[in-house]
């Protein structure tokens, strides 16, 4: 009888406990999808975080309107974020679009704008260059501020679009592109995990290699083992301030891609040490026996044999390091920086998702756009692991039967 | 009998750090016999079959006195032990067939030497296998995993992977404890074939399996050679009282 009460009770304590760890998790899950998923969509993932202002070159030309007007008026490219409609769209033929007047809202102003609501398909818009010649990429939703020089700001719709018809020859237009979007962020994350992966998965691979296959077990392994596990218990916090010191100011990397890749690269040897050093014990002795007596040397033993075979438990080290670099942002705001750009070269500054979010939240307090930048950090990271395990499983000898 | 020895251990001693595992052996192998070590578990048999090809090398707290003279010359002095593998190749008591296709398996050994020829490597694996009576049943799946082989075709995967190196010596330690009867008596039948090409050592518990395939027989007590014979006079008039015992299940 009272076995029967403590084995009932012991059960109900370990379902209320996963029941309690599901919930949080789903609570945590959930919140942020509430609070973000209002802001994800397409131009959330596709546009820059910062606006962009340039003048552009146009040749004016007669394009006729494909559409009629009815359909003109279900156009609806504006950023529902942002933007709610006024008046229009009217089609200019001068410039082969159609323009709409638009309530525009930012993180600091609230204007009305004239926006690119329709673009022709032979619209001279579509060869716009700036002063340098460079195309430039005129999209719908594109803010239109100036015309040779003309400001647009109080007009009502039906003048703008006047004084834009009038205008012949080359028009040179100011164009404000909007931002608010994570694209940068989303190249400088998956950059970011790239770089410091190739930095470290071949010397963690390789320190592995040494501590199982070459070194003398005694306490100099022993040792590197202990640093290493030091290591991987060490706030990351602290690896900032060393690759600030080191890779930033010491080494003249400046704030960048290149100090951020090698200061986590830095966190993860550990674990990938770690973790590539199980899976090399876990192959069998018998392998690297049969691969010996057959008159093979110790590298090719290790490298046709031992590896390969290791290769399940890399993958599950490559997978807990994309997660820890998508995840890092300590480190990270110290050595790559809070730049949202796409870092054009090694030592130029980026930000990823993770510092994207702490620094919106915190600078400009704006807890959704976090939320939002939140989400698509959880998609990556379950596309990157779901692609590793994938690959994985495609690389894993013992699985081909 | 003028057959020419082709090991000839004299005097040789070998220890785990502390522990003398062989006392003093002496022992000549003869050329394209097969020969078979007996003895209770823990005698030190497979230990002395390692020293043959220096696997012992892997473990560190290995030391030697005394020589092995291969062919005349002391393998454990100034040799090269890549090539004394090659010409000296083992089989172990569990089949251990790399995660590989078959194909890949019986090449890896040519390929470890340098060979990268498709066509002289798509002979030797055909007649690897075929020399281990293993060709008939995989030839349709060469490029399928080993892994995907029953235990008697591992072991015989694992055969052929040796006779791929073209070695003088086949060293089996024990090749058939793992398998079932069928697959053993598959096992003894290959010996029969490969011992007029190749020179045998085998390990094994099974006093019948010795007496059925071995031409010469050592029987191991305690990491001493007891006695080494023809085997027909191991099996009825032995001449130590130690062997008699063991042979007829007094002990062991
Ligand atoms: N790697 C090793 N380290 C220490 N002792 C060992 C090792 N391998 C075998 N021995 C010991 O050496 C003796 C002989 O072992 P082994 O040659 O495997 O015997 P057998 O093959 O005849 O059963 C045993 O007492 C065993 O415990
Ligand atoms: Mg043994």
């Amino acid at each position: 009888m009272g076995r029967k009460v403590k084995d009932t009770l012991a059960k109900g304590i370990i379902y209320l406990a996963t029941g309690i760890t599901l919930s949080v998790l789903l609570f945590i899950v959930g919140f942020i999808f509430v609070k973000g998923i209002g802001l994800v969509n397409w131009k959330f993932l596709t546009r820059d975080y910062n606006e962009t202002v340039s003048y552009v070159f146009v040749q004016a030309a007669e394009v006729p309107m494909s559409i009629d007007a009815d359909n003109l008026k279900k156009e609806n490219p504006y950023d529902a974020r942002y933007e709610s409609l006024i008046d229009g769209p009217i089609y200019i033929k001068s410039i082969g679009a159609a323009i709409a007047k638009v309530q525009y809202r930012n993180n600091y102003t609230e204007k009305e704008q004239f926006v690119i609501a329709y673009i022709e398909k032979n619209s001279p818009l579509l060869n716009a260059k700036d002063s340098t010649g460079k195309n430039v990429d005129i999209k719908t939703d594109d803010i239109i501020k100036r015309i040779n020089g003309i400001n647009l700001k109080n007009l009502t719709l039906q003048e703008a679009a006047a004084q834009i018809d009038n205008e012949s020859g080359e028009l040179k237009i100011k164009v404000v592109q909007p931002g608010g979007g994570v694209k940068s962020n989303i190249i400088t994350t998956l950059y970011m995990v790239l770089l410091s992966l190739v930095i470290a998965i071949p010397l963690g691979i390789f320190g592995a290699i040494y501590l199982t296959e070459y070194a003398k077990p005694g306490k100099f392994v022993n040792t590197i083992r202990f640093a290493a596990e030091c290591l991987s218990g060490i706030p990351s916090i602290i690896f900032g301030l060393f690759g600030m010191a080191f890779f930033v100011v010491a080494l003249k990397f400046q704030i960048s891609l290149l100090s951020g890749s090698l200061t986590v690269a830095i966190i993860l040897l550990p674990v990938i040490i770690r973790s590539t050093e199980e899976a090399l014990k876990t192959v069998p002795t018998s392998f690297r026996e049969g691969s010996l007596a057959l008159g093979a040397t110790k590298l090719q033993t290790i490298f046709k044999v031992v590896l390969p075979c290791a290769v399940p438990g890399i993958a599950t080290a490559v997978l807990l390091s994309i997660g820890r670099v998508v995840g890092e942002s300590a480190a990270l705001l110290l050595t790559a920086g809070t730049v949202a750009q796409i870092p054009g070269t090694f030592l130029s500054p980026g930000s990823t998702l993770t510092v994207q979010a702490y620094y919106v939240a915190k600078e400009e307090g704006n807890i959704e756009l976090a939320c939002a930048i939140g989400i698509v950090i959880i998609v990556i990271v379950i596309v990157l692991n779901v692609l590793s395990r994938f690959a994985s499983d495609k690389l894993d000898v013992f699985n081909k039967k | 009998m003028d057959k020419k020895i082709k090991f000839d251990a004299k005097n040789l001693d070998l220890f785990y750090g502390d522990f003398q595992a062989l006392k003093s052996i002496n022992l000549n192998i003869y050329e394209k016999e097969v020969t078979a070590f007996i003895g209770p578990s823990g005698c030190g048999k497979s230990t002395f079959l390692r020293c043959l090809n220096r696997m012992n090398d892997l473990i560190e707290s290995v030391r030697i006195n005394g020589e092995i003279l291969f062919d005349g010359q002391d393998i454990n002095g100034d040799i090269d032990v890549i090539n004394l593998r090659t010409r000296v190749g083992m089989v172990f008591q569990k089949p251990n067939p790399f995660p590989m296709s078959i194909y890949e398996n019986i090449a890896y050994g040519p390929k470890c030497q340098g060979l990268k020829d498709k066509t002289k490597l798509d002979t030797i694996v055909q007649e690897s296998l075929t020399k281990a009576a293993l060709w008939e049943e995989v030839k349709n799946r060469l490029n399928k995993s080993a892994l995907g082989l029953s235990g008697g075709q591992q072991q015989r995967l694992c055969i052929a992977r040796t006779i791929a190196m073209q070695p003088e010596v086949i060293l089996m330690d024990e090749p058939t404890s793992a398998l079932d009867p069928i697959a053993t008596a598959k096992i003894e039948d290959l010996m029969f074939k490969l011992k007029k090409d190749y020179t045998i050592i085998i390990v094994t518990h099974s006093m019948q399996q010795a007496g059925r395939i071995s031409d010469k027989t050592a029987f191991f007590l305690m990491g001493e050679v007891v006695e080494f014979n023809e085997t027909p006079l191991i099996f009825t008039n032995p001449a130590d009282k130690r062997t008699e015992d063991y042979i007829t299940g007094r002990f062991g």
